[in-house]
C-alpha cells in the first residue's frame, strides 16, 4: 500500500482534487482509498466516494497532535487489515506539515506494509501572493511547499499567464527539488499530468 | 518515603524530592488498562465512574504516579456548543474529535451560566472527585484544558481563524480574550473538584504553523493571563519545536514547561538554565507505542540526560501502548 499526500492551505482545492485524482486513478487492478479529516473545505460524501469503488474514513482534529496521528494510525491499520488499497489519499488538515504527518504516520504504518509516495502540496495560484506574503501564513505556507515532491499551482486557470509564471517562479525557489504543475480541476488543466507524475513515483517509492 | 501524590507536588512545587516523578500531565490511559477493566475507550470520556476508573488503573496496575482526567480534546468546545464524534460505531481505538463547530465570531462564544454543569464538565469532576476518594492522598490527581489558541481552532473553521489572525487580530485578539475567560472559570471548577495540578495545553501554538512573532503578539498575553489566574502547580504545554519560543514560554509565569519531542531538550535547558522545571519529551508513538520494550528505557533516559527535570511524554499517550513498554518506562525512570 502506498500513500499519497495531498496538502495544501485550507481552500487549495484538495478535496476536490483528490476525488478527481482518485476517480482518474481507480480501476481493475489498481485499489484506492482515502482518507480525509473533517478540516476539509468541502464535504465529501463518502457514498459517492463509494460508488467509485473507493474507501472512505474519516478522521478530525485541528491540530498535528499525537490524538490526531494516532487516529490516522489506526485508520491505516484498518485498511490495511480490510479493503487493503494499492494506493492511499491522504488529505490532511489544510493546517498540516507533510513531514509532520510523514514522522508520525510512518513508524506505525511501515509495519502494516504501508509506504511513503509522493506528497503533493497545492498553492492555490488565486492567493499565492498573499499566502507567501503574509506573517501568519507564509511560515506555514513555505514549510508545506518544502516538503513537497510535487508543487501543484492550483485554480491556473483564473489566473493571467503573468501571475502563474510569478507563481511558478515562488514555488520553484522555495523548493527547487520539486517537480512544479499547473493545475485546474475546473478545466482538468494539468489532472492527467498530475495522475502520471504520482504514478510514477508511486511505482519508484 | 513520599507518597506518589507527595512527590508530585513538592516537585512541581521546586522543592528537594527523593526522585522525580514518574507521571504526566496529559491524557494517559492504555488498553491493557481499558481491557483488564471491561471498559470500551469510545464510552469512558462520558461516564465519571469509568473516567476515574481507568484513570486509576494507571497508577494502580503500572505504578505510573498520576491520574489525569479527561483524555480527549474537545470537553471545552462540547462546553461551548460544539459537536462530538464519540466513534461509537468504529471497531477500535479512537479519540473523538469535533464534527460540528459553534463559533463564526467571537458573539457565537457564549459560556453557560452554569458552567459546571455544561457538556461533559460534570464528567470530569464527577472523575476528579471519584478519584479523590479511591486514590484519597496516595496519588497527585492531575487535568488539563486546552490553550485558547488551541480551543479557537476547535470551536471556528481554521481556516477563517487563521486568515482573521492575520487580516483583523483585533477580532482574533477578542476571540483569545473570551476564551481565556472561560478557561479560567473551567480551571477553577476543576480545582474545585479536588484536582492538584494543571495543564494548560496550547498545541495549536505549534511553532509549526506559528511564527514567534505572531504567538508573542497574539497568543502569549492570553496565556500569561490565564497562568496567572489559574490554580497552581501550573504547567503550559506547547507542541513542537518550541526552542524558538521557550524563553516567552518562560515569560508566561507557570511552575513548569512541559515540550514535546521535536525539541533539542539540551537547547532548551541551555536557554532557560538550570532552574526551570522542565518536563519532557519522549515520542509516544514511536516510542511507547510502537517501540520495542528494550528500547524504551534508553529511549527515555535521553531526556534525562538532556536536562529535563522529569521525564514524561512529548503528548497524549495513545490508548494501544503494549503493556510492556508502560512497565519497561516507569520501571526504567523509578530506578533512575
Amino acid at each position: 500500500m502506498k500513500l499519497v499526500q495531498i496538502a495544501g492551505y485550507l481552500g487549495s482545492g484538495k478535496t476536490t482534487l483528490i476525488i478527481a485524482l482518485a476517480k482518474m486513478m481507480a480501476g481493475p487492478g489498481l485499489k484506492t482509498a482515502v482518507i480525509v479529516n473533517d478540516a476539509g473545505e468541502v464535504p465529501v460524501d463518502g457514498r459517492v466516494m463509494e460508488e467509485f469503488g473507493l474507501t472512505v474514513k474519516d478522521i478530525g482534529g485541528g491540530c498535528i497532535c499525537c490524538q490526531v496521528a494516532g487516529n490516522m494510525i489506526r485508520t491505516l491499520e484498518s485498511l490495511a487489515k480490510g479493503p487493503r488499497p494499492d494506493l492511499i489519499f491522504v488529505e490532511p488538515t489544510g493546517m498540516a506539515v507533510p513531514k509532520t504527518i510523514r514522522e508520525n504516520v510512518l513508524p506505525g504504518a511501515e509495519k502494516n506494509g504501508i509506504v511513503m509516495g509522493p506528497t503533493i502540496v497545492l498553492l492555490d495560484a488565486t492567493r499565492a501572493e498573499k499566502l507567501l506574503t503574509y506573517d501568519t501564513l507564509k511560515r506555514l505556507v513555505s514549510t508545506q511547499l518544502r516538503d513537497a515532491d510535487i508543487i501543484a499551482l492550483s485554480k491556473a486557470d483564473r489566473v493571467t499567464p503573468e501571475t502563474l509564471e510569478k507563481t511558478h517562479y515562488a514555488a520553484a525557489q522555495i523548493n527547487p527539488a520539486a517537480a512544479v504543475l499547473e493545475l485546474s480541476t475546473h478545466s482538468g488543466k494539468g489532472l492527467f499530468e498530475l495522475a502520471g507524475a504520482v504514478r510514477e513515483r508511486v511505482v519508484a517509492a | 518515603m513520599l507518597s506518589s501524590r507527595e512527590r508530585v507536588l513538592k516537585f512541581l512545587n521546586g522543592e528537594k524530592v527523593d526522585r522525580p516523578p514518574v507521571f504526566s500531565g496529559m491524557g494517559n490511559v492504555i488498553k491493557p488498562v481499558l481491557d483488564k477493566y471491561g471498559i470500551v475507550f469510545s464510552r469512558v470520556h462520558r461516564d465519571p465512574e469509568l473516567m476515574a476508573k481507568a484513570a486509576a488503573g494507571m497508577y494502580r496496575e503500572f505504578g505510573f504516579e498520576c491520574a489525569v482526567v479527561p483524555f480527549d480534546l474537545g470537553v471545552e468546545a462540547e462546553a461551548l456548543g460544539a459537536k462530538m464524534n464519540f466513534y461509537d460505531e468504529v471497531e477500535g481505538l479512537l479519540y473523538p474529535t469535533v464534527k460540528e463547530k459553534s463559533v463564526e465570531v467571537v458573539e457565537d462564544v457564549k459560556i453557560p451560566e452554569d458552567l459546571a454543569n455544561a457538556g461533559r464538565i460534570p464528567v470530569v469532576t464527577g472523575a476528579i472527585k471519584a478519584l479523590r476518594k479511591e486514590l484519597g492522598d496516595e496519588v497527585a490527581i492531575g487535568t488539563y484544558a486546552l490553550g485558547p489558541f488551541t480551543l479557537a481552532g476547535q470551536v471556528k473553521e481554521l481556516d477563517a481563524l487563521f486568515e482573521e489572525s492575520f487580516l483583523e487580530p483585533e477580532k482574533t485578539g477578542k476571540l483569545l480574550a473570551k476564551l481565556s475567560e472561560f478557561i479560567i472559570k473551567l480551571f477553577k471548577i476543576y480545582h474545585d473538584a479536588g484536582a492538584d495540578y494543571f495543564t494548560l495545553r496550547e498545541m495549536g501554538g505549534t511553532s509549526d504553523v506559528m511564527s514567534p512573532k505572531s504567538f508573542r503578539s497574539l497568543i502569549k498575553p492570553h496565556l500569561v493571563e490565564i497562568i496567572a489566574a489559574m490554580p497552581r502547580p501550573s504547567i503550559l504545554h506547547i507542541c513542537g519545536d518550541t526552542n524558538s519560543i521557550i524563553k516567552d514560554m518562560a515569560e508566561c509565569g507557570a511552575d513548569a514547561l512541559s515540550v514535546d519531542q521535536k525539541n533539542c531538550i539540551t537547547e532548551t535547558r541551555e536557554k532557560l538554565g538550570s532552574e526551570m522545571i522542565i518536563l519532557g519529551n519522549f515520542d509516544p508513538i514511536k516510542v511507547l507505542h510502537k517501540g520495542e520494550a528494550k528500547d524504551v528505557g534508553p529511549a527515555v533516559l535521553e531526556s534525562l540526560k538532556g536536562g529535563a527535570s522529569a521525564v514524561w511524554p512529548g503528548c497524549d499517550l495513545w490508548p494501544e501502548v503494549p503493556k510492556e513498554n508502560m512497565e519497561a518506562l516507569v520501571s526504567t525512570l523509578k530506578a533512575a
